[in-house]
């Protein structure tokens, strides 16, 4: 099963088995992951499970979408070339290993 | 009746079951429920309360869990008073079903559209609004100011320009208290009636041109979608946007302008540096939740912070208690604009997350409390009347005197 690894700002890492076909949102809710809260349940509609993807990861990444684009414009926390919505980005050995570091807030 | 109160987990307890919650008195919770959900929150975080038939949830790491559980905890409740007022909404269905109405009806309420367009819309009713009173020196802001402006907004919004502002908020008061009248009064049915009635013309009135002529209003959304609903969808979904997005943008921008006129030095701080409104936005909702309940309805048994729930049970949603549950906001009773970080639940969670929270952050932190701090020099409370505060369900202030120098 794919590892996704959570990093808070403060620098605490969390290592979550992330199953195939599920969402990093949902499996760091699933996990107690308390930087992600996916309020709208994954409909890219709350901006709150805004995550950061370092640059040299991104291309492991799918492109960003058009409501993902829209929402990142809304974060809490400063949306950088990294930014991403965790409820965008499926799980998979493609992402196996990946890191993701957490904002500050997301509301 | 189940209390459930003796199966709670955690060191809080072993008081005997059901001594909370069936003491829980509607007209003590409508004056100031916070006591009481702090009470809950220690004794009976999941409690049967007879007053309200419902068992009432009031820890927010409960209220988060069963928003995450939307199959279990069900939108679409039995005998819902909700849908003979206003015909099956979206907010009363789950899974597919809600889906399909949800998507065609979210466009125009996305976070771009409302930057782009819906925001210089707001600016101007402000504006007019703000011309109107600025020679009287005087106001009460919720009444002449915060209800004209949701109502003015919300007719643009769902593609109601026509409607006066007025007639949008009797429709809705009308809706509101027949979704309440579990009293069964018939001058309340008939007053909803009454205002069911003008919706559905006021809808017939602009169904042909925005056929023919699309536009970014909810109205147009709906009938355009890629899979389009029915008129009668139509009508029953705008009257739960009525009904439900004028309370809540009128009662925030009330509440955080009060907040903000009795806390000097946060109304400073806003002031002195734009990019905190948003932060007093998000803080105020947290504060005086506008959505204090909301209701649910079990599908099967289930255990919830540690209480075994029936299938079928009644659930209320304390939106209002979760936002002060001092174990996720340190000294959870005090306005504080700066509180970080602040994971507020006021616009529920799941798939039933606030459709209108972009245009409110819009309508209320970036257009409302910058123009009247902005435009009407030296406001400030008026020393009296009293403000007052209400309700549980939706709570507010129920005046806001205010002065300034012309």
């Amino acid at each position: 099963m794919p590892k996704i690894i959570y990093v808070d700002p403060d620098g605490t890492r969390h290592v979550v088995d992330a199953p195939d076909g599920t969402s990093l949102m949902q499996a760091a809710v699933a996990n107690g992951v308390e930087g992600v809260l996916g309020e709208c349940g994954g409909s890219a509609m709350c901006a709150t499970c805004h995550v950061y993807v370092d640059p040299a990861d991104g291309g492991r990444l799918p492109e960003l979408g058009a409501d993902e684009d829209e929402m990142l414009d809304s974060t809490a926390s400063p949306r950088t070339t990294a930014s991403r919505l965790s409820c965008q980005l499926t799980a998979s050995e493609d992402l196996d290993g990946l890191v993701v570091r957490l904002p500050e807030e997301q509301i | 009746m189940s209390t459930g109160s003796a199966m709670s987990t955690g060191s809080a307890m072993s008081t005997p079951s059901a001594t909370l919650g069936a003491t829980v008195e509607l007209a003590r919770l409508w004056s100031d429920p916070y006591p009481i959900y702090r009470e809950l929150r220690r004794r009976e975080p999941v409690a049967w309360v007879p007053a309200a038939n419902r068992y009432l949830v009031a820890r927010h790491r409960d209220v988060v869990a069963l928003e995450r559980d939307p199959e279990t905890f069900s939108a679409a409740e039995r005998d819902s008073l909700m849908i003979r007022v206003m015909g099956h909404t979206m907010i009363r269905k789950d899974g597919a079903a809600h889906a399909r109405e949800r998507a065609a009806a979210e466009p125009p309420m996305r976070p771009r559209v409302v930057a782009n367009h819906w925001t210089t819309l707001f600016q101007r009713t402000a504006d007019e609004l703000v011309d109107g009173l600025y020679d009287r020196g005087e106001a009460d802001l919720l009444r002449d100011f915060a209800g004209p402006y949701a109502a003015r907004n919300l007719g643009l919004v769902l593609g109601l320009p026509d409607a006066a502002p007025a007639d949008l908020q009797e429709w809705s008061q009308a809706m509101m208290d027949a979704t309440g009248n579990y009293v069964d009064d018939p001058t309340v049915w008939r007053r909803s009636q009454t205002a069911a009635q003008q919706v559905d013309d006021a809808i017939d009135d602009v169904l042909g041109h925005l056929r023919r002529r699309p536009d970014e209003s909810v109205i147009s959304a709906m009938l355009h979608a890629t899979d389009p609903l029915s008129v009668e969808e139509i009508r029953a979904n705008v009257k739960v946007i009525i009904g439900g997005g004028l309370n809540e943008p009128r009662d925030s921008l009330a509440v955080g302008a009060w907040a903000l006129l009795t806390h000097p030095e946060q109304r400073a701080a806003v002031e002195a540096d734009p990019s905190l409104w948003r932060r007093a936005f998000e803080e105020t909702v947290r504060w005086v939740s506008p959505i204090g309940m909301y209701p649910r309805q079990t599908t099967r048994e289930v255990v919830l912070g540690g209480t075994r729930i029936e299938a079928g049970a009644r659930i209320g949603v304390l939106i209002g208690s979760a936002n002060r549950d001092e174990t996720v906001f340190a000294d959870p009773d005090r306005f504080d604009l700066h509180r970080k970080p602040n994971s507020h639940v006021a616009f529920g969670g799941g798939p039933h997350f606030c459709l209108g929270s972009w245009l409110a952050r819009s309508q209320v932190s970036q257009v409302a409390w910058p123009t009247l701090f902005r435009r009407l020099p030296g406001l400030q409370l008026a020393p009296e009347p009293e403000v007052e505060l209400g309700g549980w369900v939706f709570r507010g202030v129920l005046n806001l005197p205010v002065r300034w120098t012309p």
